[in-house]
């Protein structure tokens, strides 16, 4: 327009009017391209109207891509939308007239953005696929699948794009998910059916199993519920009670246990549920002939893999006639016990006894030697010292020693008693045998004894030290006093050890005795010889002291050879 | 000290009572020899002399263990309960024959100057004296 020449502003104010009035009918036009609202144009030529149909704009194909329920558009190279359909303004929820000329990229969710541009990149190099949600106006997002195609559209590259709403293909395969989940489960509770018949079948087995062995038992066997309820009883039961299986297959123990053992059964049975610990009882149990006969009663809990009890295993072993045995040798024992007690209270008795006689049989010997040193002190000397009174007077004065040696002895004795509960040792003998040659040295110089000891080698004995040398004593001393008159004393004293005892042994070649039927050797007050000095006390008491130490005495001897004390010390 | 004045026998046998006042008349230790049966006849002599300032307070006593009515413990018993006004300082010697060492046990663990093994002898006399008295016996 420039080479025309200046013009007026009239001018320039009319053809402004008449060139805006052309674009608003161009913008228009493209516009009703744009909608698809005119398909031809009928344009002003200078030769007469032309029809120009727009290239491509085929209405049919134009009608499907409309109502295609994908979305379509068109994008050019700086993804501004050229073209969209209905569909995809749907999907957006924008107005269709609104799509045109925006960005598309509005549309991608802030955290797609990178994918959405590298699959434009990838989509500009010939096409692309992806999945992406597209973000409504109204900020709800929809998964859709899009395919990117390269188009030359009027010598231009535009990029068509097509949309797929893939939400409905989401839900399709969440329930594809479900019911594949669905078929799991089903599989799989068939499986647990399958193991549990299988389980069954094994438990019906063990069952089967077990009930054929404790039908087997000579015992009663039994089971119970973890409550306790009888279960099970063995044909043992049945035979045993007279019961029959059929009329009465769980019977009540409770109604055949003896009534005085049934509050403690029941009690234990109790306990034994509670806890899951064994069971063990004795009770009686009517039998069919209607005895009652002890039973001893055992159960365990048998356990499952979890440790939960499934049942109680029991059995009734008979045990009457141990029980009755044993209530016999009870009752044995409880008189033993009962006379051994006796005897006791008859030792004390006497042991009292001795002492209150000896006590009392004192006071009257002393006040007989004391009126007696009173008569003589009355008399006249001279009538005192003639031949009629003198023997009298010396024979009532030795009746009154013996008298007195007598009791004295007795004392003794039950002074020994008390002396049996004296504190025991290890006694070593040697020093022991020493030390009582020592004491009767004055006699053993007077018998012009040979007294040959060997007793070093022997273990000390378990024993009180003052009863040993009691023992000693007597045996040595008895050996010194009875020796033969005609042969000097020869004494021998040895030891040696069986499995039980040590052995003492004292050996002369005295007077001797004899030993056949000697019952009375070793009683109280029993003397073999009168020529000599003797209280008969001796040997009864080393008899007691042996035998209250668990040991004893022996003799051996032949009257006129010699004689063969041994005594005894348990080990 | 001097010789006891008095001394008193506690004896329910009388021969032994009369045996031992003998033995101590003839050993001529004391002036008045007083004797009793039981454990109370000699609680009762032994206030009532404390009392009486003019009789003679025995202060030797040799008392007998098994007595009726009052035995020889109990009367140790009684006599230590007494208040001490109404006893002098008296020396009591048991005289037993009782060798149950239950007698003998209790015997030891009680307050009294001794006890002897019956008879009485003049020996047993001299020691009582000599420990009790300081009194040396004339050798005859």
């Amino acid at each position: 327009m420039t080479d025309r020449g200046p013009r007026s502003a009239a001018a320039l104010a009319q053809e402004n009017e008449a060139l805006r009035h052309r674009l608003q009918e161009a913008e228009d036009l493209i516009t009703a391209i744009r909608t698809g609202t005119i398909d031809a144009l009928a344009v002003q030529a200078p030769e007469g109207p032309r029809i120009f149909t727009l290239e491509g704009a085929d209405q049919s194909y134009r009608n499907l891509i409309e109502q295609m329920s994908e979305g379509a558009l068109l994008l050019s190279q700086n993804g501004t939308v050229l073209y969209c359909n209905a569909c995809l303004a749907g999907m957006v929820k924008a107005p269709l007239q609104s799509m045109m000329g925006v960005s598309f990229h509005d549309f991608v969710p802030l955290d797609y953005q990178e994918y959405w541009l590298e699959l434009l990149s990838t989509a500009w190099t010939g096409k692309s696929k992806g999945e992406m949600p597209l973000q409504a106006t109204d900020g709800h997002q929809h998964p859709v699948a899009l395919a990117l195609n390269v188009l030359v559209f009027n010598q231009t590259q535009v990029l068509a794009v097509i949309v797929t709403d893939v939400s409905e293909q989401r839900e399709i395969s969440a329930i594809r998910a479900r019911v594949s989940e669905q078929n799991t489960l089903l599989e799989r509770q068939q499986e647990t059916l399958r193991t549990q018949a299988q389980a069954q079948r094994a438990a019906e087995q063990t069952a089967a199993e077990t009930s054929r062995i404790l039908e087997g038992m000579p015992h009663i066997a039994w089971t119970a519920s973890p409550a306790g309820l009888n279960t099970y009883l063995n044909r043992r039961w049945f035979e045993y009670t007279g019961h029959h299986a059929q009329a009465d297959p769980a019977h009540s123990f409770s109604a055949l246990i003896h009534p005085d053992d049934l509050p403690g059964a029941a009690q234990r049975w109790r306990e034994a549920i509670a806890s899951g610990e064994a069971l063990e009882i004795e009770c009686r149990i009517r039998s069919a002939t209607g005895e009652f006969r002890w039973m001893l009663g055992r159960a365990l809990p048998s356990r499952n893999e979890q440790g939960e009890i499934i049942q109680w295993i029991g059995a009734y072993t008979d045990i009457h006639e141990h029980k009755v045995t044993q209530a016999r040798v009870a009752e044995a024992q409880e008189q033993l016990r009962a006379s051994n007690q006796q005897l006791l209270r008859i030792n004390r008795d006497l042991d009292n006894f001795i002492y209150t006689a000896s006590h009392d049989l004192k006071a009257p010997i002393n006040n007989i030697e004391g009126l007696l040193s009173a008569l003589l002190s009355e008399l006249p000397a001279e009538l005192v010292k003639g031949a009629a009174i003198q023997p009298l007077v010396g024979m009532m004065q030795g009746s009154v020693d013996r008298f007195k040696r007598t009791i004295e002895h007795l004392t003794e004795v039950t002074r020994l008693q008390k002396e049996h509960e004296q504190p025991q040792g290890l006694i070593e003998l040697e020093p022991v045998v020493r030390a009582v040659m020592l004491d009767l040295a004055p006699l053993l110089e007077s018998s012009g004894a040979q007294l040959d000891v060997e007793v070093q080698h022997c273990a000390p004995v378990s024993f009180s030290e003052k009863n040993l040398r009691s023992v000693v004593y007597n045996l040595l001393s008895n050996a010194l006093k009875y020796r033969h008159p005609a042969r000097p004393l020869r004494v021998r004293v040895r030891c040696h050890a069986t499995a039980e005892y040590q052995v003492l042994t004292v050996q002369d070649n005295g007077l001797g005795l004899q030993v056949a039927g000697n019952a009375k050797l070793f009683a109280m007050f029993q003397r073999f010889h009168d020529h000599v000095e003797g209280s008969g006390i001796g040997l009864y008491m080393v008899k007691r002291i042996m035998e209250n130490a668990g040991g004893r005495v022996e003799v051996e001897s032949t009257v006129g050879t010699g004689a063969t004390f041994s005594v005894y010390f348990r080990r | 000290m001097p010789l006891p004045p008095c001394i008193l026998l506690v004896d329910d046998d009388q021969t032994t009572n009369y045996l031992n006042r003998l033995l101590l008349k003839r050993l001529a230790v004391a002036d008045e020899l007083l004797t009793a049966q039981n454990g109370l006849e000699a609680l009762q002599m032994l206030q009532a002399h404390h009392q009486r300032p003019e009789l003679n307070e025995p202060v030797l006593v040799f008392l007998d263990v098994k007595m009726p009515v009052m035995d020889g413990f109990e009367f140790l018993q009684a006599y230590e309960q007494l208040p001490a006004a109404h006893k002098a300082e008296t020396v009591i010697v048991m005289l037993t024959t009782s060798l149950h060492p239950q007698d003998v046990e209790r015997m030891q663990q009680l307050k009294i100057a001794g006890f002897l093994n019956k008879p009485l002898t003049k020996e047993k006399v001299d020691g009582v004296l000599l420990q009790h008295f300081q009194h040396e016996m004339p050798v005859e």
